[in-house]
Order: C-alpha cells, then structure tokens, then sequence
C-alpha cells in the first residue's frame, strides 16, 4: 500500500475530527444567538457562493493535473498545478475581502458568538486552504524546474498532495452548507 | 530507486551516517535513536513532576499546612498532573513504540523518518514552553483539564493557561503525527510473513493505540484553540457571563480525555501481553480475544465520556446511558486480566525483574479497574467523584498500571537497546520499594475521599482521621522517592558495567531478539524467516511451530 | 464528621447509595481476592525451579473466554438494575415541585436565600429535621459543587445552569459539607454547614434571622457601625437595617450567631474575627476580601459591632 497516500488519508480523519468539533461548536451557538450579529443579518451567501466555485473549479484543476502527470506530460501538469493555485489564491482572496467587509461594520471575532465561531471555522479552513496551496506550489515549482521524473514513490506523494486538496474542498462543501446556506433557508 | 533529485539535499535520510557525539543524536532521524530520546525526555519529566508530588504531599502531610500558598500548590497539581500525563507517559510509551515496533516487524525504519524527529522535538518543545510559564507569570492553574470558567481570563489572570494551551497543542500535534507514522509504518512496512494475525501483541496494540490518538487528539485541540481565541481575543465561547457554555468544554474535553486515558494504558497492556508469555515460557493465552477486546476498548472508548460529568447536572436518562457503557468497557479489559492470567498456569514463570512488575500490574491495575467500576455506577460517583477516592482511582490505573508496565517494558528492552543488562538485584529492590511506596501513597486514599477530602485542595481541615491518611501517604511518597533513585542508579550503573546482554537474553520470541543488542542502524543483517506469532520459538524448535500446533491441536 | 460520611446516611437518599455503595464494595474485595489468589498460585505453583515440569504451549480455550466474558457481563447487569433504583431513590424527581431554597456558590462561600420566608445568610444552612428542602442551586462564577456526604449525593454549581438538589435529615445535628469542584485559590476553603433542627427550632431560627439588628448607639459597637459605614464594607456586604444591601460578599446581618467564619476557614470567635478583619490573608490566603489596614484599635471597634448582630 502507498505510504504517502495511507499517511494522508489517517491525517484526514484526523482534521475531519478537528473540523466537526468546531461545527459543532458553531451549530450549537447557532441554537443559542444572544443578541448581535448572525449569519443570516450579515453574510452574503450569493458573494462567498461565487467565489466557493473557484475553490471548487481548482479541485478540477488539480484532477487534470494528477491526470496529466499520470500520463507523464509534465509541462501540462504544471499548467494544471499553477491554475489550482490561482483558483485557491483568488477563493482566499474573496474570504478576506468578507473578513475585512465585516470587520469594518463591527464583526469582530468577539462581537458575539455568532461571531467567534464563524471567524474560528472559515478561519481554520482559510488556513487549511493555504497550507494546501504551499504544498501545491511546491509541486508547481518541482515541475517547473523539470525533478518530476514519475517514480511510483512520487506519484504516491504527488495523489497525497492532490487527496489533501479535495478534502479541503470537501470541508468547504460542509462548511458553507451549515454556515451559509443554512443562514438563508 | 530513483526518487527526488540526486543533489544530496533532497534525498533518503542516511540512517548510516558516520556522525558521532552530540549532534549525531539532535540530528538523528534513527527510530531507535529517537526512541531512547523519547525515553530519556520522558524520565527527565517524571523526575520533576515527581518532585511536584513531593511538594503537593508536603504540604498536605498536616492540615492547615502553610509550605506552599494556595496559588502555588494550584499551579504545582496542575504541572504535575499535565507533566505525567502529556511529557512522561505518552512520550514514554510513545517511545517504547518508537523503538521497538520497527524491530518487531522487522523493518529498518519507520515509514517517515523525519517526521518522526518532527514529532519528538516538537514535543520537547512543547515540555519547555509549559516550563517556561514559571517563569513568565506564573504556570497554569486551573486544574490539568483546565474547567471553564475558571479557566477565562476573569478567573485565571495570569498567562499560565495560555501556555498550557500552547503547550498541549504543540503536544498534540507531535502524538498526532507520530500515530500517523506508526500505523502507516506497521500497515506497510512488515516483514514478509508476518500477517496481521501475526502481529506480536505491543504491535497490535501500538496500532488500534494509534487510531485512538488519531481521532481523540483533534478533538483536544478543537477544545484549545477556542479556549485561546477566549484568552487572546477576548471571546467567550465558554464564559457563561457572556453567552458562552461551560458545559461545552467539559464535553470536548472529555470527549479527548477519555480516550486519552486509554491512549495512556492500550501501549501498557501491549508491554504486558510480551512480558508475560516471555517469562511463562508459553504464548499468549487467547491470543484472538486480548486483540478483539482491544478494538472493543476502541471503540467503547469514545462512548463513554460524560461519566466525568455525572455530578454536572445533565438528567437520569444521560447519566444512565453513559454508566450503561462505562460498564460496558469494563468487560473487555477484564478479558485481558483472565488471558494474561491463565497465561501463568502450566507455565514455567521467570521471576525477573521484568516479570516482577509485570505481574505487580495485574494486580494493582485489576484494583485501579475496580474502583474505576464502582464510579460507574453513578449514585457511587455522586458521592465519591471530586474527592481522593477518585485520586487514589486514577493513580491505581496510572500509577500501579501504566507506571508499573513501564518499568515491566525498561527491564524488558533495556538490553536490547544498551547492549548491558540492568542489574536484577536492584531491579528486586526497586520493585519492592515501588509497590511498597506505591501501596502506602495510595491506598488510603481511598478511605480519605470516602471520609469527605474533597480533591484539589491545598489544605484541609482537622478531622478525626486526616491528618494520620495524609501523613502516611506523604511517607508513601518519599518511599517511592528512594525507590525512582534506585532505579536511575541502576541504569547509571548499568550504563556504565551492566553484564553484556547478548542477541537473546531472555530466551524471547518476537524479531528484535533476532538481531545484535543495540542494533545496527539498518537493525537487521538478515530478518528471520516468520511463519507464526513467535518467529524464534518455530526456528528454535521447528518440530513444534506455532501454527502446526495450533492446527494440529 | 465522624467516622465515615458517605457509610453513615442521614437521610434516605444517602442512604440508599451508602447501601449500593457497601454492596459494591463487597464485589469489589470479592473480585480483587480472586484476581489475587489466581496470580499468587500460578507463582508459587509455575515457578521456574529444578525438575519444574516444560512450559505447557496452549494457546486458549474459546469456551472458557466466553465464560469469562459472560459472567462479568451478567454481574454488570444485576449491578445496573440495581443502580436505575438508587438513581430514583436518591435522586427523587424534581418536577413541578418550587424550591425552598436557593444556594449560590460564590468564590469562595456558599449565599444561600430562603424563598419562601426571605431569610438570607451564608454558608451555614437551617432546615426543619425530616422534611426534604429542594435547592435551587446556582454559581455566580464559576464552577462550584455542593457535598454533605452525609445527607446525599452531590451535585455541580455551574454558571449558566441551574441544578437542583434535595436536601434533608433524618436526626437533628450539625452535617459538615464542602465544595467539591477546584473553583480557585480558596477552593479548600469554601465548606459549609447544614443544621437540621426540630421544626420548632427552625422556625424560631428563621424567625431571628428576619429579626433586623438594633442599630448600635453607644460605646465601641457605635464606632464599629461607623467603620462600617465609611470604610466601605457597605459596598460588598449586606446587614438588615443599614444602608448596606450588596450581596458581593456574604450577608452578614447575623453574623454573631453563625458556628462558622470565611466558609469553614476558622470557628466563629471574637479572636477569629478580630484576626480575620485585622488581615483576611492570615485566614485564608488569597481570600477575595481586601486588607483594609485597619488599626487594632478599629479593628475592636468592628469587632464589637459585628458581635451584636445575633
């Protein structure tokens, strides 16, 4: 069995752990507001929507990529590579444009419960996103100064790097159901 | 194998490299090597949190002591309880893991060697910040599982808590990372031969082990990160003033801690289920049910929480769902005591140190699992939690469990990591001492909480009966004192002109005996052939192999 | 407390754990003797000595697993059916029933308000022998826990949810408690007492603490009751018929007739609480309440004040 894959998958359920918790914690102070700011008073799921499908679009991107590396074509791999990049660099960009957008009417991370959990959920997966981009941009830059040579350890490291990415897809898919969606229904 | 770039910067680490002194052990990414440094960080913790139970049993020797003020005894029972737990026990028996699991499956390495010094150093790293909190205003202390409110910045104004939340979370990640590499290690790296029904049973163990770390830790640190948005960022997710919950982090907590403390004992039954056999001379008895109860324990494991919080508050029909599966979860650990049990009959037992303690386990832990079940029932708990019946509970499992296992495992592997044996002489008087020590700190705690000591108390007052409890346990204490001083004399000595040990000393089953004590950094010249549980009893006596026997009735 | 609180009930809720409590214990030994006795025959018998017999490679027997599996299992059940009944019993249900009593834990003493007849104190609690009191029990900080072995089972004070409790005694007498969940510095100093009384008693007692103290005129108490006044003890603490009616610290109104000062930290006497209001750090270290530097002389003054609120 591929190592680097095996290690991702056991590093993913360790995280899925981490993010349930911190749903949880949103979904039970959704149940109990007090007063001030909620998702539903201050969130623009239209906006975050559009820019959720540029994170969702780069999870396409890195399976062409994964694709294209598959069958050795190394420089549309890193054409790949470098689009996910951009898709998840222009999704981070949207979020801190909302973070700025609701700091500046006063929704700070402790404004009110709302409040915290929000910023502590998106936040961490915001983190989660650019730790996935540095790795991706790690394998962009192998790529682009021609070290990828196809061994079967470095397509195990390189699907590792690609699995990561779609779950932080995933986590999005969650998050933005329970934070945004739900805010709207 | 072709790889990343020849350059020599990216490329496989060199277990082989000819570095020596110093360096050669920070730089090491050798899992033998960053075993023993587990080993070694975890004994240097034990010494001072060990020195913090002195200090504790000090001042609680007569009441209405004054030896230490109430904030310093808060803060010394909140060190020394995260230092045993978080930098001696998991770090010792992640070490053991560490060490011996790539021997036992004969590999010659773990899967991600580096990850794996990522792992230790960020965990020693983690034991300096929560030390460095003495220095910097003050070390935490509210409690080693730090209860909201108590533990928001209105009621713990000093930054202590902070560092514990910085601490364990650089803790947490390293235990993280270091199951992640076991299992993939134990999953991929196995030698031919050797199945899963094959798994020697520490390794097994070290794997279900692995699994609960992965699931639990994150939940740990779910519960801290939003703990230091609350101190840093002036939150109030478990300020109950503000809107927050208390209860909340008692559930996140619990929901790590529990596990946890299964994460504290699955590695001591796997030293046990080795030692045992070992030094009966027969295998395992039901080898299939000590495995199955272990994944039993798993999974119970995260069924069970709230009977921490049985006096909170939370109704009947909780309170009697989660009693129904903390007895649940104590059937399966009673599988194991019977199995390592009958294990001794018909046996021919080796009372060598190793076995000593061992053995010193069963009994002590059965008692430790007992009153663990009479918390289970939860009018007993309503009485009894918070005080030092719970105390004397947790230490019997921890103390007279794990501990005991520990010392089991040391005189166990210590040839085979040193190349000397540990003086059995000593090793006599340090297990006597220790469960001499042991029982007299401890047992009566027992009738102490029964009699109304509430726990977490930095004095107490003059009640028929306290004062002579609570002398004899702080005599206990200073017991057990000579004795940890007699065993770090016996590895001093032993270090220095211990008899040479040789491949086998003990005459064991499992493949790290099947190469030289230490091992050389690649661990093996050739693996033995493995057909069976126990590779170097088949080779020694071919005509009466494991499986054939088993097969042949 | 004498002898063993939590095997010496005085009401029938404690009682009916300390019965499933001995019961318990008895399984207990039982279980512990025999895991014991296994592993010391197995030594003395298996012992590796001259002409022992060669180690017997069995490797198990699934009958006797499931034997061993089953059993357990079945003492388990018997043990929680007879657990459901001790829920019950010491842990009758609360509903619908309005409490009597309302317990606030505070760092570091215990506020307890009668509802119904509006008597207020602190830390020594009075209820009428043989009668179950219901208490409303609640923190205004953090997280406390309510514990009279003798009279029952305990039970958290957490900030932000309610608990209740019953509370009763079956004999008159004075029954010890204490907090017992680590709330702070003052952790170990935050007991109490309960003192259950013929009903007579407990009347006349309520009946005294709804009584308002005489203001002092004359002598020392006069000058205590200024001190008082001006030196800002009116700003945490209540006593009936001054303009004090914070209830920061404890009510003191009657102070002079409670068993107790600072939730069990000393008995109350003259000399305790001319120690006490001298420096409340020589009582109880780290105590919430301030070091007023009063001088001796103030400090008598306070003293005798205090001592006329019977």
């Amino acid at each position: 069995m591929p190592k680097a894959k095996l290690a991702i998958g056991l590093f993913i359920l360790s995280e899925a752990n981490f993010f349930l918790l911190l749903i949880i914690a949103y979904v039970y102070y959704h149940a109990y507001p007090g007063s001030g700011p909620t998702a539903a008073s201050v969130l623009n799921p239209m906006r975050t929507g559009l820019f959720s499908i540029l994170l969702f679009a780069s999870s396409a991107t890195m399976l062409v990529a994964a694709n294209r590396y598959r069958a050795r074509a190394y420089r549309a791999t890193l054409t790949w590579l470098v689009a996910t990049v951009a898709l998840g660099a222009m999704f981070l960009l949207g979020q801190a444009l909302e973070y700025a957008g609701l700091y500046e009417r006063g929704v700070a991370v402790n404004r009110n419960l709302f409040a915290t959990t929000f910023f502590t959920l998106t936040g961490f997966h915001g983190l989660h996103v650019f730790i996935g981009l540095v790795a991706i941009a790690i394998v962009a830059g192998l790529s682009a100064s021609g070290r990828l040579a196809g061994s079967a350890r470095e397509a195990d490291a390189f699907e590792a790097v690609g699995i990561y990415w779609h779950f932080v897809d995933a986590v999005w898919v969650v998050i933005f159901s329970v934070v945004y969606l739900w805010a709207i229904l | 194998m072709s790889g990343l770039a020849v350059s020599g910067r990216i490329g496989e680490p060199s277990a082989a490299a000819a570095r020596r002194g110093l360096l050669a052990w920070v730089a090491s990414v050798d899992h033998k090597q960053i075993g023993i440094m587990y080993m070694l960080s975890a004994l240097l913790f034990f010494a001072i949190g060990g020195f913090e139970a002195l200090l504790i049993r000090i001042q609680l020797a007569v009441p209405n002591n004054h030896f230490l003020s109430p904030d310093t005894f808060n803060q010394i029972f909140t060190m020394h309880g995260t230092t045993m737990i978080f930098l001696v026990v998991m770090p010792m028996l992640a070490g053991m893991s560490i060490y011996a699991v790539p021997l036992m499956i004969g590999a010659r390495d773990v899967a991600f060697p580096r990850l794996n010094a990522m792992s230790f150093w960020i965990q020693l790293f983690g034991g300096i910040l929560l030390y460095f909190s003495f220095v910097a205003g003050g070390a935490p202390n509210a409690g080693w599982f730090s209860y909201a409110p108590l533990s928001e910045p209105a009621f713990s104004i000093s930054n202590g808590v902070t560092y514990w939340v910085l601490a364990l979370t650089c803790l947490g990640i390293g235990s993280i990372a270091g199951a992640i590499n076991m299992i993939v290690t134990i999953v991929t790296l196995r030698v031919r031969g050797q199945t899963i029904r094959r798994l020697p049973l520490f390794v097994w163990m070290t794997l279900v082990n692995s699994f609960l770390i992965i699931m639990a830790l994150p939940v740990l640190n779910g519960a801290l990160v939003m703990l230091l948005i609350d101190r840093l960022l002036n939150a109030h997710v478990f300020s109950p003033a503000f809107g927050g919950s208390a209860l909340l982090w008692q559930h996140y907590f619990w929901g790590f801690g529990h596990p946890e403390v299964y994460i504290m004992i699955l590695p001591a039954f796997g030293i046990i289920s080795e030692v045992i056999p070992v030094f009966s001379g027969k295998p395992i008895y039901g080898y299939g049910f000590v495995a199955a109860s272990t994944v039993a324990i798993a999974f119970l494991s995260f069924t069970v929480w709230a009977h921490h919080m049985f006096a909170v508050g939370l109704g009947h029909m909780f309170v009697m769902f989660f009693s129904f599966t903390s007895m649940a979860i104590a059937i399966p650990t009673g599988v194991k005591i019977f199995n390592w049990s009958a294990t001794l009959y018909h046996g021919r037992i080796r009372l060598t140190t190793s076995m000593m303690f061992a053995l010193g386990f069963i009994v002590m832990f059965t008692m430790g699992g007992l009153t663990g079940v009479s918390f289970a029932v939860a009018p007993i708990d309503w009485q009894l939690t918070d005080t030092y019946y719970l105390v004397a509970h947790f230490h019997y499992v921890l103390f007279g469990g794990t501990a005991l296992a520990i010392f089991a495992g040391i005189y166990y592997w210590f040839p085979k990591m040193t190349g000397r044996m540990l003086n059995e002489r000593i090793g006599r008087w340090h297990f006597w001492l220790t469960l001499i020590g042991f029982n007299l700190t401890f047992f009566l705690m027992h009738p102490l909480g029964m009699m109304g000591m509430p726990r977490r108390v930095f004095t107490y007052p003059d009640l028929p009966g306290w004062m002579i409890l609570n002398m004899i346990s702080t005599v206990g204490a200073f017991v057990l004192l000579a004795s940890v001083l007699l065993f770090l004399w016996n590895i001093q000595m032993s270090l220095a002109s211990g008899a040479a040990a040789g491949d086998n000393p003990w005459d064991a089953w499992t493949l790290e005996w099947a190469t030289t004590s230490p091992p050389p950094p690649e661990n093996f010249a050739l693996v033995p052939p493995v057909h069976g549980r126990r590779p170097l009893w088949d080779l020694k006596h071919p005509d009466r192999a494991d499986e054939r026997a088993w097969v042949e009735g | 407390m004498s002898g063993v609180p939590t095997l010496n009930p005085f009401s029938p809720e404690a009682a009916s754990i300390s019965h499933l409590f001995v019961a318990i214990l008895c399984v207990m030994f039982a279980i512990f003797a025999l895991v014991a006795a296994i592993v010391t025959v197995a030594i003395v018998r298996y012992r590796d000595r001259e002409g022992a017999a060669d180690a017997r490679q069995e490797f198990g027997n699934s009958r006797l697993e499931i034997a061993w599996t089953a059993g357990p299992t079945l003492l388990l059940i018997v043990i929680f059916i007879f657990m459901v009944r001790t829920i019950h019993a010491s842990d009758p249900p609360v509903r619908g029933r309005t409490p009597e009593l309302r317990v606030i834990g505070h760092q570091w003493w215990w506020e307890a308000d009668y509802l119904s007849s509006g008597v207020v104190t602190a830390n020594e609690i009075h209820i009428p022998v043989g009668r179950p009191i219901l208490i409303d029990l609640e923190s205004a900080d953090v997280i406390h826990d309510f514990w009279v072995p003798e009279l029952g089972r305990k039970i958290d004070a957490v900030p932000g949810h309610k608990n209740h409790l019953w509370i009763r005694a079956d004999k008159p007498g004075v029954y010890l408690g204490a907090c017992a969940e680590f709330c702070g510095n003052e952790h170990a100093w935050m007991r109490m007492i309960v003192v259950a009384q013929p009903q007579a008693d407990f009347a006349a007692w309520q009946r005294d603490q709804l009584a308002v103290p005489a203001v002092a005129v004359t002598g020392e108490a006069a000058q205590g009751a200024r001190i008082f006044r001006e030196q800002t003890c009116i700003n945490c603490h209540a006593i009936a018929g001054t303009a004090g009616i914070q209830r920061i610290g404890p009510d003191l109104t009657h102070l002079a007739s409670r068993r107790i000062l600072a939730a069990g930290a000393a008995d109350n006497t003259p000399a305790n609480l001319f120690k006490w209001l001298k420096d409340p750090n020589s009582i109880k270290p780290e105590t919430h309440m301030p070091n007023f530097q009063l001088s001796d002389a103030q400090t008598h003054a306070l003293v005798a004040y205090l001592e006329t609120l019977k």
